[in-house]
């Protein structure tokens, strides 16, 4: 075994990364004085971390932000995997949502958050409209890659030995040939979805991770607005990890 | 031609009746691949085709598996007459066209379950057609692990072993060094010996026709059709460095040497005006 590929291996970067910024960051406090209501230090922020450890707000805080993600990222996959497939397809259905796609694509899942607000108020279903919104473009176009992507042999290839009907060669060839782009298109969506929600939890939210940074910042606790990000920031290390992870067991990919 | 020793004639004879092909181009003038033209080969033959590149004789090879449909024209298996692919007609890729994601023996058994042989049945059948082409060891390795001669024995194994009527084959060799493509050539006439198939094997090598064929088809530059056939009398396992080898060989060269002067000339032509 390399030293990359054991877990040691792989962590110890992190730990590096880690230790820098609090070193920069500690540096920084003891330098230009900042009151602990602006940037406090980082014993501070651990302390604040661990009364929030203690009391499980922090759990509940990033439970409900990723209960959020995963339903959102579920259905947005429902939609966006199906709809992939049958574009990559059909050149008439791409023709068809293609342009709709384009159109959407460029909006930021934050410029929905408005009309979000508007539509379903501040409670479940909003958040979960913008980390659709976020997750599906990125999924639907790694579909469509995966798909259009196929080496046309391989569906020759399965139709002289059998697959028939076109269910027969979706599911024998098609499915299998571009699961490794549909796995990328999971991972990078999760990302974008991950990143969604704070923004949404920061503008109209009573809970999750991005309220908790928000009101952080109304009570003047940059400590509890600096937990949040430690949080965020590691927890999305961690789902990056696990979809790398996924993506080795598929083993033909490499 | 000479009959081998084996008895078993499987195979179907195949029928080429006065099919042609003519694509659209992107431009949208009509570009004729193929003309109009008919041939049989027997059931049990082995049939090589060689020709002077883009004369249309993989366009020939799709339309015999069914992946493509001429322009005019029809083609018949034994008694049927082919409108789409189908299991009965087995086909090896140039660039082997196995799926990554199945190891070696489920490559080989992927056509035995769409025929819908039972489980044990077909790991029975696949690990016996493995065995032929020498790859029992190999049978839960992924296909990336292969090397391209490899790769190639285990297409030929899955072509083989939905014991198809037809086996059609698109240059299988061509990308495989000298060495390899030898030792295959061999192996593929042996496992055909034992398995008795009807045999269409396209190829650019002269040589590697002359090893092979019952029966040489030499087809015109493009647009294509048949120009000559040349029935190969030499009993295997043929000495490619015999008179009679090489006569056989000088006459496909010369007739091949005639269309590509051809193909020139006419390129000349349209450069020059």
């Amino acid at each position: 075994m390399t030293q990359e590929t054991t877990l040691a291996g792989r962590t110890l970067p992190f730990l590096y990364a880690g230790f820098f910024i609090v070193l920069v960051w500690q540096i920084v406090v003891v330098a230009t004085e900042a009151h602990p209501s602006i940037l406090p230090p980082p014993w501070n922020v651990a302390k604040a971390f661990a009364e929030l450890l203690v009391s499980g707000e922090i759990f509940r805080h990033t439970g409900i932000s990723l209960a959020r993600v995963v339903s959102a990222w579920l259905l947005s996959a429902a939609i966006a995997i199906p709809l992939g497939l049958a574009m990559g397809r059909s050149v008439r259905l791409e023709r068809l949502v293609d342009p709709l796609v384009e159109l959407f694509r460029p909006i930021s899942p934050l410029a929905w958050i408005p009309l979000a607000i508007l539509w379903f108020g501040i409670g479940e279903a909003g958040k979960v409209f913008i980390v659709f919104i976020g997750t599906f473009f990125p999924m639907l176009l790694a579909t469509v890659a995966g798909v259009k992507g196929i080496d046309p042999v391989l569906v020759h290839a399965g139709q002289v030995l059998g697959c028939g009907d076109r269910l027969t060669l979706f599911r024998k060839v098609i499915l299998p040939a571009s699961l490794p782009s549909i796995v990328v298109g999971l991972r990078i969506a999760f990302g974008t979805g991950w990143a969604a929600i704070i923004a949404a939890e920061l503008v109209a939210a009573r809970s999750g991770l991005g309220y908790l940074i928000a009101n952080g910042m109304e009570i003047l606790r940059a400590d509890l607005v600096l937990v949040g990000m430690v949080v965020i920031g590691i927890l999305g290390v961690c789902f990056d990890a696990f979809f790398r992870f996924l993506n080795r067991r598929l083993a033909w990919s490499t | 031609m000479s009959e081998s020793k084996t008895s078993l004639r499987a195979g179907k004879p195949i029928t080429i009746d006065r099919v042609s092909k003519t694509y659209q181009s992107r431009s949208g003038a009509p570009v004729e691949a193929l003309k109009p033209f008919s041939f049989e080969i027997a059931a049990g033959e082995f049939l090589v085709i060689v020709g002077p590149s883009g004369c249309g004789k993989s366009t020939l090879l799709y339309m015999l598996a069914g992946l493509g449909e001429p322009t005019a024209g029809t083609i018949r298996v034994g008694d049927e007459t082919v409108t789409g692919p189908d299991i009965d007609r087995g086909m090896v890729f140039q660039s082997y066209a196995l799926f990554p994601w199945l190891t070696v023996l489920g490559n080989v058994e992927f056509g035995l379950e769409n025929k819908g042989v039972p489980r044990q049945e077909r790991r029975e059948l696949a690990m016996d057609y493995l065995l032929t082409v020498g790859l029992g060891d190999f049978a839960d390795k992924h296909v990336a692990e292969l090397s391209g001669g490899m790769k190639q024995r285990v297409a030929i194994a899955r072509a083989f072993a939905t014991e198809p009527s037809v086996i059609l084959m698109d240059e299988p060799f061509g990308a495989l060094d000298a060495l390899t493509r030898r030792f295959l050539q061999r192996e593929l006439l042996r496992i055909w010996r034992e398995h008795r198939r009807t045999v269409v094997f396209i190829t650019h090598s002269v040589p590697e026709a002359v090893v092979l064929a019952d029966r040489i088809a030499v087809m015109t530059a493009r647009p294509g059709e048949l120009k000559s056939t040349i029935a190969v009398d030499l009993a295997h396992p043929r000495d490619t460095a015999s008179d009679a080898f090489r006569d056989l060989e000088g006459r496909i060269y010369a007739e091949l040497d005639e269309e590509l002067a051809r193909t020139f000339a006419d390129e000349g032509r349209v450069s020059s005006g």
